[in-house]
């Protein structure tokens, strides 16, 4: 229930507001919400409107975005969507994207319309929306010239319910049925990838609560809810990359589906989800969005004394400290296990702690309930230096930038001093108990992933190589002896069907060697392939301290003897290596094969790529057009011959075996 | 904060209108924004807020802020926040 008194001081802001004195009002409220590491949904919400009455835009699309961590009421986040509306007539809000997504379903999604945007929003992601008409997802996605296409969707969620589903009560050939459902649904993907290209939001279906079989339900494959289980399980095996799906059976359960399911709304205005629902469903849904544009998170920051472990290791000792054994050190144990499975599918791990170094490592090397190892850290930053140094330090080393790390600290104060001083930094607020650590954890949504490719699963261990070589180049001196001392070995290729999956994702989420950000999804890249004047080229890297897998990607356009390059792009943790030479190199090579006599290359600003501005020119092109930041620079390869890098192998075929 | 406070900072929230006040005559067309499409949405924020169901009547009309008044009264007499919110 809401609160009922409002405080003191609040009820004052409150008068000043209907006295239409907005701006003592915002003062009032603002100090208020200092006080608080998570203010009151009804608090940011009036932030927001008096901002919005002084003119202070930007302070409101903040408070709004504000509004989705601190509340799940449907109240606020209706008033919030509503507000958001309102903003969004006079101009668009700050964004790190702009998508155009489209909506339909199978029931009434105009409130989860209003709620992704919110959502959205608070991810960073300027929502352009269309959503489709109650009930006519089969319409909008079946009919290459429905309105949805029309639209031109970058991505589009279907929201679909179990009465969308076509499957009898009960059958007697279960496997048919499913078969012939699951194709359907298929076909729909596949007119959407045709016409379209965007990128498919799947939810699959919530299995209802009402079971008319009871128990027997698991041991009939032929009742409709154990054949509607197998379709989801289904829509997961045969989603494509251009196809995510939100697990709304899950998101269902987790918010219980008692409550999920309330037949009231779906007699009286065919609302499949309870309202009180869909703050959470559109949570979840933008989840999946911003990681299929490569938004989420990609390095989780650990504290160590009351976050790894009860106590402080430098006071209690090694023996002294809770960790197994007992009911809060298990609780530790539990929260490090969920931890290593993040690490598992992709999510690089770092500690950043005051701490004598000595002594945290030695917990880590010695204790014998210890589940995490500094084998499984891809930085470990222990001094005591303020925690924003340090966190700038773990962004150093690992080359991501401050916008892919999340912190987790049991120490508000700390948190508090993040937020304040690293605001790009994400912070995972701990409940003051270690038995909540765990759930705090898995409810965290911003680590979501589009696909587990090969890479996702070592990338701790790649980027430990990185930090490696770093460290023995500071040893060698002299770089050339570095380069040479990596004994590095490229392999580089035309894109195939195999690598496409991990193309498309650096290709959607690379920012600062990325010369000119195009986001090509899949199913586009995949046409480029086909493209007989199409040049597109991958690398992989490998070196004595292990592979690093697909690292840059290069797409260029032959016009008569000139190759035109489209994109050209590389991961950033093999910056300073000499890769981008390597990729030149390469390329020339093959220009030359094929007659081409200059290449072109262009740069354009994103305002994250400033790192490669002057690449070009540092491999002798040449500037030959300046417009609006964006330069063009051109290569002649008949005059000045092949762009050369003695440092890098061939990774051949046959060495793989050994 | 009596109900009809608590009521009508419910609607301020929900039309995003620090100075909206509803009396008990006040009608929903009264209401800038509280239309068909709107009342699904009010009636269950109404519900959210106070911790309750209303009839599946009020689901799609009621007459004034006054009757909406009686209803909830008598509906927190007989189910004393029975909805589970959190927040």
């Amino acid at each position: 229930m809401l609160d009922v008194e409002p405080s003191e001081p609040v009820a004052r802001a409150d008068g000043l507001a209907r006295a239409r004195q907005y701006q003592a009002a915002l003062d009032l409220y603002l100090r208020q919400a200092e006080a608080f590491e998570a203010p009151a949904g009804a608090l940011c919400l009036k932030i927001a409107r008096c901002a919005e009455q002084t003119g202070r835009r930007e302070l409101a699309f903040a408070w709004l975005a504000r509004v989705c961590d601190a509340s799940r009421s449907f109240l606020e986040w209706s008033a919030a969507s509503a507000l958001l509306l309102r903003l969004l007539r006079e101009g668009r809000p700050p964004a790190r994207r702009t998508v155009r997504l489209g909506l339909t379903g199978s029931y009434t999604t105009t409130q989860l319309a209003a709620m992704l945007r919110l959502a959205a929003l608070r991810e960073g992601i300027d929502v352009i929306l269309f959503e489709g008409a109650f009930n006519q997802y089969r319409q909008d996605l079946g009919d290459p010239d429905s309105g949805l296409y029309g639209f031109d969707p970058e991505a589009v969620v279907i929201a679909a319910h179990h009465g969308a589903v076509e499957l009898p009560p009960f059958s007697e050939t279960p496997e048919e049925a499913v078969a012939a459902e699951l194709a359907r649904w298929q076909s729909l993907w596949r007119t959407a990838a045709e016409r379209s290209g965007a990128r498919i939001i799947q939810h699959t279906i919530a299995v209802p609560v009402e079971a008319p079989f009871g128990h027997l339900t698991p041991r009939l494959e032929g009742s409709r809810d154990t054949m509607t289980l197998r379709l989801n399980a289904l829509m997961g095996k045969a989603a494509t990359e251009g196809v995510l799906l939100v697990d709304c059976d899950r998101v269902a359960a987790t918010f219980g589906k008692a409550a999920w399911f309330d037949h009231r709304y779906w007699f009286a205005a065919r609302q499949a989800v309870s309202l009180d629902a869909l703050p959470l469903l559109a949570r979840h849904t933008v989840a999946v969005l911003a990681a299929g544009l490569g938004l989420n998170r990609k390095c989780l920051v650990l504290d160590l004394d009351n976050t790894l472990w009860g106590g402080v290791v430098g006071e209690d000792g090694l023996a002294g400290i809770h960790l197994g054994r007992d009911p809060p050190g298990e609780a530790f144990v539990a929260f490090q296990e969920y931890v290593l499975q993040l690490k598992q599918r992709g999510v690089v791990l770092a500690v950043a702690s005051k701490n004598n170094e000595a002594d945290a490592r030695a917990v880590f090397e010695q204790h014998p309930d210890m589940r995490i190892r500094l084998a499984d850290l891809a930085a470990f930053v222990c001094n005591w230096e303020d925690k924003p140094s340090n966190l700038r330090r773990v962004a150093d080393q690992l080359n991501l930038g401050l916008d892919a790390l999340t912190l987790v600290d049991d120490n508000p104060a700390e948190r508090a001093l993040v937020r304040a001083v690293l605001p790009e930094v994400d912070v995972i607020p701990l409940p003051p108990e270690p038995s909540g650590y765990l759930r705090a954890l898995s409810d965290y949504l911003r680590f979501e992933a589009a696909a587990l490719t090969a890479e996702d699963r070592s990338r701790t261990e790649q980027y430990r190589a990185r930090t490696a070589a770093a460290e023995l180049e500071a040893a060698s001196g002299g770089m050339e002896n570095f380069y040479r001392s990596l004994q590095m070995e490229a392999r580089v290729r035309p894109f195939d069907d195999f690598h496409l999956p991990r193309i498309a994702q650096l290709v959607g989420k690379t920012n600062q060697f990325n010369l000119t950000t195009r986001r090509y999804t899949l199913e586009q890249l995949r046409a480029l392939m086909h493209e007989p004047t199409t040049v597109h080229l991958y690398l992989k890297l490998k070196d004595r301290f292990g592979d690093h897998g697909l690292v840059s990607v290069l797409i260029a356009c032959r016009a008569g003897t000139t190759l035109v390059v489209d994109t050209w792009l590389m991961s950033c943790r093999v910056i300073g290596r000499t890769v981008e030479a390597e990729m030149l190199a390469r390329l020339c090579e093959l220009a030359r094969s094929a007659g081409i006599q200059k290449i072109q290359g262009t740069y354009v600003p994103s305002g994250k790529n400033a790192l490669v501005r002057e690449i070009y020119g540092r491999f002798g092109f040449v500037q030959v057009g300046e417009a609006d930041g964006v330069t063009t620079w051109e290569y002649d390869l008949a005059a000045q011959g092949p762009i050369r890098n003695g440092f890098i192998a061939d990774w051949a075929e046959s060495d793989d075996a050994a | 904060m009596t109900l009809h406070e608590r009521l009508q900072e419910v609607l301020r929230t929900f039309f995003n209108d620090d100075e909206l006040v509803v009396t008990a005559e006040t009608v929903p067309a009264d209401v800038p924004g509280w239309d068909s499409l709107a009342q699904v949405n009010v009636v269950f924020a109404i519900e959210e807020a106070f911790g309750i169901e209303l009839g599946d009547e009020a689901l799609s009309r009621f007459a004034s802020i006054g009757e909406l008044e009686r209803q909830i009264t008598a509906r927190l007499k007989s189910q004393g926040g029975q909805r589970d919110i959190a927040n």
